[in-house]
């Protein structure tokens, strides 16, 4: 954590010295991460109840085991990022 | 699309907090409950991950069965029993054999699907050799559920939680609270159920 807050201090500083960006803009900026970050939340739990329904579903249908941890990876968070990404964008070239 | 920076807002600082404070461990270590090692009448080790293709126990069950076999050593029971899919309890079997637990003293469940299935199934394995008072051997996280449903079936359950101070690393603190809010939401949909 501290190296993030330390490089993140570093990118600041670059971009406000040395590409002359401007403070301003960074609530802006902070508020479309916060709208992405919060369309993955949406695009997570909507992997993860898709998820669920198909792992009871096969339960029930092969009689078989199948693990609901098989959700739990992270890989499922990134996966979920990138559809927030690609929708987003989309949706603004869109209007 | 106006409430999804408030929504981003809320992932990031819940990311902060599981990530970087204790708040999983604490969690883990309530969930765990405080052990009861008794003399009982048979060694409970649940499944959990299954084995490998080449028959190696994932980390978790290696937990289990280590757990089972320390308990078995300190004599709190004359007999260890193992659940979970048959790679998973012939692999366990094969480890128990090697530290010296005899043949006689292992038993072991059939696999179940789900785990009030495999309460049931234990239920169907002891009861009738009147092994009703067990040590549960069972993660932290694991073990409110898997108590709540075995003591439904009739065992009376002496918890024997593995380790319950948790992980400190901050990638290994998130996979915790993922599968805290995994087993969380199981409880809920066995409540919903009624099977607790």
């Amino acid at each position: 954590m501290g190296i993030v807050i330390l490089t993140s201090w570093g990118a600041y500083l670059v971009g406000t010295r040395g590409m002359g960006m401007r403070q301003s803009d960074l609530s802006g900026a902070a508020t479309v991460v916060l709208t992405y970050l919060g369309l993955t939340v949406v695009f997570l739990l909507g992997n993860l109840a898709v998820g669920i329904v198909l792992i009871l579903g096969l339960r029930a249908l092969t009689r078989q085991f199948i693990s609901i941890y098989m959700l739990n990876d992270a890989t499922l968070a990134v996966l979920s990022l990138l559809q927030a990404l690609i929708f987003q964008s989309w949706r603004e070239r869109s209007t | 699309m106006r409430g999804l920076p408030w929504l981003g807002l809320a992932a990031l600082v819940l990311f902060v907090i599981a990530t970087f404070t204790p708040l999983a461990n604490h969690l883990n270590a309530w969930m765990a409950g405080s052990a009861r090692l008794e003399p009982s009448d048979a060694i409970v080790v649940l499944g959990r991950g299954g084995a490998d293709s080449d028959a190696v126990l994932t980390n978790r069950s290696l937990r289990r069965v280590l757990r089972g076999i320390d308990l078995y050593r300190a004599a709190l029971a004359p007999v260890l029993v193992f659940s979970g899919s048959p790679e998973e309890t012939s692999a366990r079997t094969v480890l128990a054999r090697g530290l010296g637990v005899p043949d006689a003293a292992i038993l072991t469940s059939p696999p179940a699907r789900t785990t009030r299935e495999e309460a049931e199934l234990l239920r169907r394995l002891l009861l009738p050799l009147g092994r009703q008072r067990i040590l549960l051997v069972a993660d932290p996280i694991d073990m409110p559920r898997s108590r709540a449903l075995m003591e439904r079936v009739g065992f009376a359950v002496l918890p024997a939680p593995t380790a319950a101070t948790g992980p400190s690393q901050p990638e290994s603190r998130l996979g915790l609270v993922r599968d805290i809010s995994i087993e969380l939401s199981a409880w809920a949909y066995y409540r919903l159920l009624g099977a607790l």
